[in-house]
């Protein structure tokens, strides 16, 4: 686990352990409209614009090939062969376990608690897409170092990379919340409302979203807009969060910091998720169910993403057989 | 009672009034009722001289209120105030339409006068509403949404158009299982127990309120004004177009370059922002901050991303085409550097140093990016420039603030050049000919 798999090992998941069944449902669907990609060497996916008419010869060629990592389009074309004719692309969020900004691991590679801290990632912007923004078709993968969101609403899948833009900044918390309101109704004056004041809505997401990164920090993160000074203070006050008590934290801050520490945190939220694929409408993604050959570990589909654990669920046989494992 | 067409002019009841308007070649006549309703607005602070007579005045007035409000610091809205009298919503509604067509034919979709002319009327809706006595507005902003309205509640994907052009951002609106809350009971419904030391009905009218509904509202015809214009432009390369239109437009050609210059010389002439920029040597001061990074060096993780598609692109038409997004031509590398020496000595050197200060060095483990970086000059995949191969690949064109912030998010801390800039080009445009005013000086 976590090193790479050889030849023989692929030859062995591919051969013994892959079936056509671990193919999720809504990829063996209108499989033949994607475009897949292979990597036979691990020197990257340079064999492009392949396409099988159905989940059986997908089989046949995993199962002759053994390649070192297998990928599918997010895209749907009529011609995916030539990447032509593009009809709709599922929308797709990546959060990978070794960039995320802030990780209480602070690991080189993925270990069992960046992936865990991944996991909390994902089914947190899972909540929102589905509370908050009433998406329904969602698939939630391991992909091996991490998770990928794959979201199948037809609304989705028709829009734009600046729809998809924008949705991904609300689902990430990647704006600091507005907080002046005018009413005129109710005054002329405007009304000032920190994020943490408003129970609901963004603010109540972009809360959250700030509180989990300050209870993860260690300490020793760089973050654009965080100086020393300011992340030892964060660290010396972050114990007014666990009783969501932000006025007390606020106030330790200093108005003016406070203001650097939100929009510092909007920035760590936008790149907790790789955006470039999210606004992507022609990528190819690691293929559901094949082999992530660099860790030894297999891509799926989580179905319980509460308790979901890849060190139990996604782990081929073959790392079993290795010596000493 | 206010009219509906008079906040939304392309509702059925204005479209009727388009059907019903007789003849356009009387667009240029005195209206004796433009004149008695605009003499007769209340508050209104301006002499007959400058009171419309026609509705060819009307649209001009229209326009001079646009670029006033946006750029004149001593905006009298006395002098406008016919353009809130809800009396005239009939001649408005003619003029909103002339005014389209007239835009339509005479500029490009995405030009900054189309611009101008669609942020106004988001603008003005917004005024109007503001004056109308609370009970009609309730109404009127009830009808214009209804067409946008599922089971009686908005989801915010029914306006996902006017999320995606970035006139509504969802972060403003408060949603819930995929509805934009917007009623009172509604929001009690859901939210009342949430707020434990404020009062749910008080928070309800601070954060949502009318204004929520004025703002999709607004946006809404803006959208629709944009998508009408677009539809227009389609259509006049079929059909012929009526004169009087045709000689607005003309006229709107002028005047526009002619009012906007009298508040901001560098936006003066035609072309706008990147009009009065011309073709010259780089000058390193005038990059923006994202650009000077990336001259600096990125390190490992956005390399590609910065040198291949920022600052390639960014660096070949600051040197050799600034003014591409004005011109809204397909142009090559090879129509402003025939001979391709610009860019063998200019702007490669500069993109191959910006490569070398990259940790690691960009080429070393990564050489096949020369071959990208051709490719986006526009000379195919191939790892040196040939005229030959020119036209194989596109010339990309920059990539805004926009995508940077979402390709690049390191590369990106704003300073004050970048105030009111969506694209890097146009910064180093605008910080450049500051430069040059101040050298001249």
């Amino acid at each position: 686990m976590f090193s790479k798999a050889t030849l023989k090992e692929r030859r062995q998941y591919y051969r013994e352990e892959w079936s056509v069944k671990d193919l999720p449902e809504f990829i063996a669907t209108d499989l033949k409209k994607r475009e897949f990609g292979f990597d036979h060497n691990g020197r990257g996916p340079n064999d492009r614009y392949k396409v099988f008419r159905g989940p059986e010869s997908l089989g046949k060629f995993l199962k002759f090939k053994s390649p070192f990592a297998a990928y599918i389009s997010v895209a749907f074309y009529n011609n995916p062969r030539r990447r032509e004719d593009w009809l709709k692309a599922e929308y797709i969020f990546d959060v990978d376990a070794k960039d995320i900004p802030i990780r209480t691991c602070q690991c080189n590679g993925v270990c069992e608690v960046c992936l865990g801290e991944a996991l909390e990632i994902v089914n947190s912007l899972i909540d929102t897409l589905q509370s908050d923004l009433g998406l329904k078709n969602i698939h939630l993968i391991y992909s091996g170092r991490g998770y990928h969101i794959r979201i199948l609403d037809e609304e989705m899948m028709s829009a734009n990379s600046e729809l998809r833009s924008e949705v991904l900044k609300y689902a990430a918390g990647a704006e600091v919340p507005k907080s002046q309101f005018i009413n005129p109704e109710i005054s002329n004056k405007s009304f000032n409302f920190e994020h943490f004041t408003i129970p609901v809505g963004y603010s109540k997401i972009f809360t959250d979203k700030v509180k989990f990164n300050i209870q993860h920090l260690v300490g020793n993160e760089k973050i654009d807009g965080i100086n020393p000074k300011l992340m030892k203070d964060i660290l010396s006050s972050r114990h007014h969060l666990d009783n969501d008590n932000w006025g007390y934290f606020k106030r330790d801050i200093g108005p003016r910091r406070y203001k650097n520490l939100v929009a510092a945190m909007a920035r760590v939220n936008l790149s907790t998720i790789d955006a470039k694929v999210s606004i992507d409408l022609k990528r190819i993604l690691r293929l559901p169910s094949s082999l992530h050959s660099k860790v030894s570990m297999k891509c799926m589909e989580v179905k319980n993403r509460e308790n979901f654990d890849p060190l139990d669920k996604a782990v081929p046989k073959f790392v079993y057989e290795r010596k000493g494992v | 009672m206010t009219e509906v067409s008079y906040i939304n002019p392309l509702s059925n009841e204005g479209r009727g009034i388009i059907r019903n308007y007789g003849d356009l070649n009387q667009i240029f006549k005195e209206d004796d009722s433009l004149i008695e309703i605009c003499t007769h607005t209340a508050n209104q602070k301006l002499s007959d001289d400058y009171i419309p007579k026609s509705y060819h005045d009307l649209a001009l007035k229209r326009i001079q209120w646009a670029i006033e409000k946006k750029n004149n610091k001593n905006f009298t809205q006395a002098e406008f105030e016919f353009l809130t009298n809800d009396e005239l919503y009939l001649q408005d509604v003619v003029t909103f339409h002339i005014l389209c067509q007239a835009i339509a034919v005479q500029f490009n979709t995405g030009s900054r006068e189309t611009r101008l002319f669609v942020q106004s009327q988001g603008t003005l809706i917004l005024e109007r509403l503001a004056k109308i006595p609370p009970m009609s507005r309730a109404e009127i902003i009830d009808d214009v949404l209804d067409e946008v309205k599922i089971d009686g509640s908005i989801k915010w994907k029914s306006l996902k158009d006017i999320v995606a052009s970035k006139r509504l951002k969802l972060t403003d609106l408060l949603i819930d299982r995929g509805d934009i809350v917007l009623q009172q009971d509604d929001f009690l419904n859901r939210f009342a127990d949430r707020f434990h030391d404020r009062s749910p009905d008080r928070m309800y009218s601070i954060l949502i309120g009318d204004s929520v509904k004025e703002q999709i509202l607004s946006r809404l015809v803006m959208q629709k004004t944009e998508e009408y214009i677009k539809r227009i432009k389609e259509m006049s390369s079929r059909i012929e177009i009526h004169p009087a239109i045709i000689k607005i437009g003309e006229e709107l050609k002028e005047f526009i370059p002619d009012e906007t210059g009298k508040y901001n010389q560098y936006y003066a002439g035609n072309g706008g922002i990147y009009g009065s920029v011309q073709a010259g040597k780089l000058n390193p001061d005038a990059f923006p901050p994202c650009i000077q990074e990336t001259v600096n060096g990125v390190s490992s993780g956005g390399r590609n991303d910065a040198i291949v598609l920022l600052l390639t692109s960014f660096a070949s038409y600051a040197r050799l085409y600034p003014r591409i997004f004005a011109s809204e031509e397909n142009v090559k590398v090879s129509d402003m550097d025939p001979d391709l020496t610009i860019t063998e000595n200019e702007i490669l050197p500069l993109i191959f140093d910006a490569a070398d200060n990259c940790t690691p060095p960009l080429f070393e483990d990564q050489p096949q990016e020369k071959i990208n970086i051709i490719s986006k000059l526009g000379f195919g995949m191939h790892d040196r420039l040939d005229i030959n191969h020119e036209g194989e690949t596109k010339w990309y064109t920059p990539m805004s603030c926009e995508k940077i912030k979402i390709h690049l998010p390191n590369l990106c801390h704003p300073d004050k050049s970048c105030k009111g800039i969506n694209n890097p080009l146009s910064c180093y445009g605008r910080k450049k000919f500051q430069l040059d005013n101040a050298q001249k000086e």
